[in-house]
């Protein structure tokens, strides 16, 4: 049987990663991040995907991120709420709907711009909530690690989740060392091998997946 | 209360702190006033803060306290306000001020209490980068957030402190790049310190306190005027003036993963 993943997210890369991992045998359902930001609705449509997919192995969520580059002077509150805010609260919702349909042996993985680290004039909003779910992760690690649920993010190129005016935002001196900043093709096989029970010895990490830019620890 | 004085590292400055009235805030403020800055203890009960801001002024500093509930935007406007009537001018706000419910526990049991954390934490940084900017770039001055090392490490007792505290970093960067050009600096200190909060936290978990002094190199818990004011004092003033976007952890060697 293939992987059972759960995947949250939205946009194209969302949408390609699904595609290239069912590709790689996954079972693939996905959860539109918007109904995450009720507690009720995460639980309802958590519940309905592990029911489809009969339990939930992978949980996949990339990190939804707003059109375009806003100066956070220029930023409207309900902007920040729905680029900062709702995206940690619906991370949190969307693990607390997971725990109970993840057993020994699964994993989640968090997929973030690199600007979590390093952050990204005119993506304050979304950099902060990335480095958030980043440490969210992490608690996750720590606290269901006894169970042998493991956890792990995956730090992509800004301009994947950001789009191409974030793709100066990373302040690295040189561009990738592998000429290319990644596509949904290259970070298919980094969550399916996170997936892969000879990755279960990793948990709480980070990887970064953007051909070779952001190289700090 | 200490009179002893500094030697004027912020001398005509003038600063902001929330959460003011006690801890950490009450500790930066304390050693900011000493090196010669006019500090606004902003705090979200007056009759805590302003007898902080007495001693202060008994003590030969320029001192006030306004009344501030961080989580309201309007009272963070009113606070700003209330400097720059008064003193002219604002060099440094400080966001210091953590409220709402983080209670050590499950991350399955985290409720909606918690929305109070991310409210005086993640919105208020936001609402007071908003507010402060102006008067920031008309004086060159700084931001400075107070975050914890449980954002870098992640934090098996307190997810969702760890979330907020590190998404308060990412903000730091950010800002720092956007503010850069308007000669404003943006930083972060990830402190370990008696305060009140921490006394409590001892008293809730017995073992804390020997935890942490377990991985603590120098083998004390910081205090908050000796220990963490002068790492504030230094990011608010000249010898910080080209050092942006970085976090300090002022926790005596416990945390080496930066």
């Amino acid at each position: 049987m293939g992987t059972r993943t759960l995947l949250c997210g939205v946009g194209s890369l969302s949408d390609d990663l699904i595609a290239r991992l069912r590709a790689r045998g996954h079972l693939v359902e996905a959860v539109d991040p918007s109904v995450l930001v009720a507690r009720a609705d995460a639980g309802s449509a958590v519940d309905a995907v592990a029911g489809s997919l009969g339990a939930v192995d992978l949980v996949v969520h990339v990190l939804a991120a707003p059109d375009g580059p806003t100066p956070l002077v220029d930023l409207s509150t309900d902007a920040w709420v729905a680029a900062c805010e709702d995206p940690m609260v619906g991370a949190l919702h969307l693990l607390q709907a997971c725990r109970s349909h993840l057993g020994a042996g699964s994993r989640i993985v968090h997929v973030v711009p690199t600007s979590a680290m390093g952050g990204a004039p005119g993506f304050a909003a979304t950099s902060t909530a990335a480095e958030g779910l980043r440490a969210l992760n992490k608690s996750v690690a720590r606290q269901w690690g006894a169970d042998r649920i493991t956890t792990a993010v995956v730090a992509v190129a800004p301009e994947l989740l950001l789009g191409p005016a974030a793709s100066s935002a990373g302040g690295a001196l040189t561009g990738p060392a592998l000429g290319h900043t990644g596509g949904a093709d290259d970070l298919a096989g980094i969550v399916d091998a996170l997936a892969s029970p000879d990755a279960a010895f990793t948990t709480g990490s980070t990887i970064v997946a953007d051909g070779g830019t952001w190289m700090a620890p | 209360m200490s009179t002893d004085r500094g030697i004027g590292l912020l001398e005509g400055r003038v600063a902001l702190i929330t959460g003011g009235a006690a801890g950490i805030g009450l500790g930066i403020a304390t050693a900011m006033a000493r090196e010669g800055a006019a500090v606004v203890l902003a705090a979200r009960r007056i009759e805590n803060g302003e007898p902080a801001a007495e001693a202060l002024r008994d003590a030969g500093h320029r001192a006030l306290c306004v009344r501030c509930d961080v989580t309201s935007r309007s009272d963070l406007e009113s606070a700003v306000a209330t400097t720059i009537d008064r003193f002219d001018r604002l060099d440094c706000f400080v966001h210091n001020a953590v409220g709402g419910s983080a209670a050590p526990g499950p991350l399955e049991e985290v409720d909606d209490g918690w929305l109070g954390l991310l409210a005086t934490t993640v919105r208020a940084s936001f609402d007071a980068a908003q507010v402060a900017h102006p008067h920031l770039a008309a004086a060159g001055g700084s931001f400075l957030l107070l975050t914890s090392a449980a954002g870098m490490e992640g934090s098996a007792n307190l997810p969702v402190y760890a979330m907020v505290k590190a998404s308060q970093r990412a903000l730091a960067k950010s800002l720092s790049r956007e503010w850069g050009p308007d000669g404003i600096r943006v930083n972060c200190i990830a402190p370990v310190a008696r305060t009140p909060a921490m006394e409590r936290a001892y008293r809730a978990n017995p073992e804390l306190e020997e935890r942490l002094l377990g991985r603590t190199p120098l083998r004390r818990i910081g205090d908050p005027t000796g220990d963490i004011g002068p790492v504030a004092v230094f990011l608010a003033g000249d010898l910080a003036r080209f050092v942006t976007g970085q976090t300090i952890v002022v926790d005596g060697g416990g945390f080496l993963g930066l």
